[in-house]
């Protein structure tokens, strides 16, 4: 990460504006201890409480670690229930990285933000329907199944 | 100028910019070696 992906200059510009970017050792303690850390590259997106909301483990190159950090931020807001917030961060995404490996994911968490803010249902079954129709082999497409019986 | 990414090294320091900025934290747990 060190080598290609953190020096690449939409990476550093995006987590400068987007992030507060923590760096450790790996054997750092009591850190990694406290988030049970046991192989690297390990990333975490915290909120500014300090809890954990969004985990990855291995290497990421540019194109696909802004989208994975854009997730992060979305699943803190998600989390907190802050889902205005949780779909600009969606929107985003899938406006600027639909082809990247966070997308599904984004889909169907940009489907449940809606629902949780409207209430109306319509929201998780239009996720299926990209999904299955955009990455029929995604788990995220999978775990979407029941919502095509959505009326 | 080219950007370069300016990482704390400190949780509490981290924590602290979190919310007088009002971001998220990118932890980011390397090996050195």
């Amino acid at each position: 990460m060190g080598a290609v992906t953190y020096p690449n200059a939409k990476v550093a510009e995006f987590v400068m504006k987007s992030l507060i970017p923590l760096q450790v050792k790996s054997d750092a303690q009591p850190i990694a201890t406290d988030f049970n850390v046991k192989w690297t590259p390990t990333l975490i997106t915290l909120d500014s409480e300090g809890k954990e909301h969004h985990r990855t483990v291995g290497f990421f190159p540019p194109e696909e670690l802004i989208p994975s950090l854009l997730l992060g931020v979305a699943k803190c807001h998600f989390d907190l229930e802050h889902f205005a917030e949780a779909l600009a961060a969606l929107d985003k995404l899938l406006g600027e990285y639909s082809k990247s490996d966070s997308a599904p994911e984004a889909i169907y968490l940009r489907g449940v933000s809606r629902y949780k803010s409207t209430h109306d249902p319509k929201p998780l079954k239009e996720a299926y329907e990209k999904l299955q129709s955009e990455y029929p082999s995604s788990e995220w497409t999978k775990r979407a199944y029941p919502y095509r019986l959505i009326p | 100028m080219t950007t370069k990414i300016e990482w704390e090294s400190s949780l509490d320091r981290a924590i602290a910019r979190a919310k007088a900025e009002n971001k998220q934290i990118l932890l980011d747990f390397f090996n050195p070696l």
